[in-house]
C-alpha cells in the first residue's frame, strides 16, 4: 500500500467507529471477506465506501452493527463492541439495507416508519411528530396508509430511509440507499443526507461515485482489503485506482476525462456542457 | 414473438380503501429482436407493466396479445417458458445447494431431457461469465455473482423474450457493463429484451426503443434520440451534456450512446464539424 492512497481522517471529532485488524470469513468460501482491515471514522464525518461486488463493503457494515462477529480483530462503535452488545450499538446506529424488502415489517407505511421508535421508548406524541417529518422528508406524503407490499422498489427504499430518519441515530450506515431510485428520488435522498452533515456520522456504501463527490473521504475496498482511503477528488482523478477496483466514473465525468477537461472540477452533465461552450467559444474567437 | 398491450389498465385491490390504479390504459408493442427500455419514476407502473407480459398479472381491463392471440387463451406455464421474467433482486429466490442445480431447476420443469438441461446450464453460465461458480453454493456468492446466477436460471429456459426488472441495481459498474454486454449478445441471437430501469444512462447504451411511463401512462415511446431529446426531464447524462450545445452548435447532432457522444463532442471541440 502506498501512502498516496492513505490520507486518513482529517476530521477533528473523536472516533465513533473503529476497526483494528479486523478479519472475517463466511463459511464455505475460499478467501476471507475482510482481511485485517483497520480504519477509523470520526464523529460528524461523511465517509463513502466503494469497491467491486464481493469486495467486502456490506460485510463491513454488518460487522459495524453486530449482525456479524469478526473472526479476529477489534470493532468499536460508539464505545461498544457491536457483536457483544448489539442493542447498545443499535440504539445509536441505524442501518439501511441494500434490498429494501429486507427491512419492511409492518402492515402500513406509517407503522413501518414508526417501528424503530417503538423499540427505543419515544412518547406517542413525539413518535407521531417524527414520523410526520420523516414522511415529508422522503416525499411520501399521502402514502401513510398504504401497505408496503403494494409499493414499488423505489418507494419501499424511501420508506426504509424514512424509518431511519425518524429514529435519527448518531451514526447512519447506508448500504446503497439509492439503488432503486430514479434521478429525482436520488437527488432528494442525497439532499436529506447532506442536511445531516456534521451533526451525524454517515457511512455510505454506493456504486455511484457521483454521490460521493462531496464526501469527506472515500474508502476503497477490494477483495477484502482496504485498498485506499482518499479524498473524492483524488479518487476520480486516479484512472489506475479506478480501473484496478472495477470503478467507473459517472458518465459526465468520463466524457470530461476523455475530452481532457479534468473530471475533478465537474459535478453534473450541465457543468460539462458549460465547460464545452466556454472552450468551443474560445476556439471560435 | 411479438407482444402487444392494448389499452391495459391495472387496479390493485379494487373496491377497497387501498385501491391503486397502477396502469391507466397502456398500449405498447414489444417487437421481435429488439431491446426495449422501459423508464419512468418510482411508482410509475414499470414493474406492474412487465408482470403482464407473462401472465403474472392479468389486466383489469384491456388485452395482452402474443403473436395476435389473447394471453388468456395460452397456458401460463407455456407462456412463462417463452417469456422469461427476472424480478428485482432475483437472487432472493436462489434456493438450491449448488449454482448448477439452481440454474437447472426451470429447464428441468419444462420437461427437457437431462442432457439438454445440462447443455443449457453450461451454455447459460458461460454466457454470463459464471461457469467457474457451477459447483459453489449460491448463498456464499457476492451480490454480483448471485445476480448473474439468478438471471442464468431464467435464461436457461431459452425464452424468446427476456424481461429484466432493474437488473443492475446494486451491481458494481464493471459488472453492470458485463450485464449490458449480455443484453446485446442476446439481441444478436434473436432474443427480445425488455429492460426496466431507473438508470437512464444504461438504457441509453443498449435500447433500440425507449418507452417512458408516468403515472401509469405511456408518456413517450420511440427511438432513443427522439424520446430523450424531446423530454428534458427524461434524458441520460450524454443527452444532458449535448442538449444545451445544440443551440449554438446544431451540427453536433443527437448522439445518445457514450461512444457516439464522445465522438460528436471531440469533433465540436476540434472544430471538425
Amino acid at each position: 500500500m502506498n501512502n498516496r492512497n492513505h490520507e486518513g481522517s482529517r476530521h477533528g471529532g473523536p472516533p465513533v467507529v473503529s476497526c483494528e485488524n479486523v478479519s472475517f470469513s463466511y463459511l464455505d468460501s475460499g478467501r476471507p471477506a475482510l482481511g485485517e482491515i483497520s480504519l477509523e471514522v470520526r464523529a460528524g464525518e461523511y465517509v463513502g465506501v466503494v469497491g467491486p461486488n464481493g469486495g467486502g463493503k456490506s460485510t463491513l457494515l454488518r460487522l459495524m452493527n453486530g449482525l456479524l462477529r469478526a473472526d479476529s480483530g477489534d470493532v468499536r462503535v460508539a464505545g461498544f463492541d457491536p457483536a457483544a452488545e448489539p442493542f447498545e450499538v443499535r440504539k445509536r446506529v441505524g442501518m439501511l439495507f441494500q434490498n429494501p424488502e429486507n427491512g419492511l415489517v409492518a402492515p402500513f407505511v406509517e407503522d413501518d416508519i414508526a417501528f424503530g421508535l417503538e423499540n427505543v421508548g419515544v412518547s406517542r406524541e413525539e413518535m407521531r411528530e417524527r414520523v410526520r417529518k420523516a414522511v415529508r422528508a422522503v416525499g411520501l406524503d399521502g402514502y401513510e396508509q398504504r401497505e408496503p407490499h403494494t409499493l414499488s422498489g423505489g418507494e419501499k427504499q424511501r420508506v426504509a430511509l424514512a424509518g431511519l430518519l425518524a429514529l435519527d441515530p448518531e451514526v447512519l450506515l447506508l448500504d446503497e440507499p439509492t439503488s432503486m431510485l430514479d434521478a429525482a428520488g436520488r437527488r432528494g435522498v442525497l439532499e436529506r443526507l447532506e442536511a445531516l452533515r456534521g451533526a451525524r456520522t454517515v457511512v455510505h456504501v454506493t456504486h455511484h461515485l457521483d454521490e460521493l463527490l462531496d464526501a469527506d473521504r472515500v474508502l476503497v475496498l477490494g477483495a477484502g482489503r482496504l485498498v485506499a482511503d482518499v479524498s473524492p477528488e483524488r479518487l476520480v482523478s486516479d484512472p489506475d485506482l479506478l480501473r484496478d477496483n472495477r470503478l467507473v466514473l459517472p458518465t459526465a465525468l468520463r466524457l470530461a476525462a476523455e475530452l481532457g477537461l479534468g473530471p475533478a472540477k465537474l459535478r453534473t452533465p450541465e457543468d460539462l456542457a458549460e465547460a464545452i461552450v466556454e472552450k468551443s467559444g474560445a476556439r471560435a474567437r | 414473438m411479438r407482444i402487444e398491450l392494448e389499452n391495459v389498465r391495472h387496479v390493485y385491490a379494487p373496491g377497497t380503501p387501498f385501491e391503486v390504479e397502477a396502469l391507466r390504459g397502456v398500449s405498447l408493442a414489444i417487437e421481435p429482436e429488439e431491446v426495449l427500455g422501459i423508464v419512468g419514476g418510482t411508482g410509475s407502473g414499470k414493474s406492474t407493466l412487465v408482470q403482464h407480459l407473462n401472465l403474472l398479472l392479468v389486466p383489469t381491463s384491456g388485452r395482452v396479445l402474443v403473436d395476435g392471440a389473447d394471453v388468456r387463451t395460452i397456458r401460463g406455464r407455456e407462456l412463462r417458458g417463452r417469456v422469461g421474467l427476472v424480478f428485482q433482486f432475483p437472487e432472493a429466490a436462489l434456493f438450491a445447494p449448488t449454482v448448477e442445480e439452481d440454474v437447472a431447476f426451470a429447464p428441468r420443469r419444462l420437461g427437457l431431457s437431462e442432457g439438454e438441461v445440462h447443455r443449457r446450464v453450461g451454455e447459460t453460465l458461460g454466457l454470463l461469465g459464471a461457469s467457474h461458480l457451477a459447483g459453489r453454493s449460491p448463498f456464499a456468492l457476492s451480490g454480483g455473482e448471485k445476480r448473474r446466477v439468478a438471471i442464468a436460471g431464467v435464461l436457461a429456459m431459452a425464452p424468446e423474450v427476456l424481461v429484466l426488472d432493474e437488473p443492475t441495481a446494486g451491481l458494481d459498474p464493471a459488472t453492470r457493463e458485463d450485464l449490458l454486454g449480455v443484453v446485446r449478445a442476446l439481441r444478436e441471437e434473436g432474443t427480445s429484451v425488455v429492460m426496466v430501469s431507473h438508470d437512464l444512462d444504461e438504457v441509453a447504451e443498449v435500447a433500440d426503443r425507449v418507452c417512458v411511463l408516468e403515472n401509469g401512462e405511456v408518456r413517450a415511446v420511440g427511438a432513443p434520440e427522439e424520446v430523450f431529446y424531446a423530454h428534458p426531464t427524461t434524458a441520460p447524462s450524454t443527452v444532458r451534456v449535448v442538449r444545451p450545445l445544440r443551440g449554438p452548435h446544431p451540427e453536433v447532432g443527437r448522439p445518445v450512446r457514450f461512444e457516439e457522444t464522445l465522438a460528436a463532442l471531440k469533433g465540436l471541440l476540434e472544430g471538425r464539424v
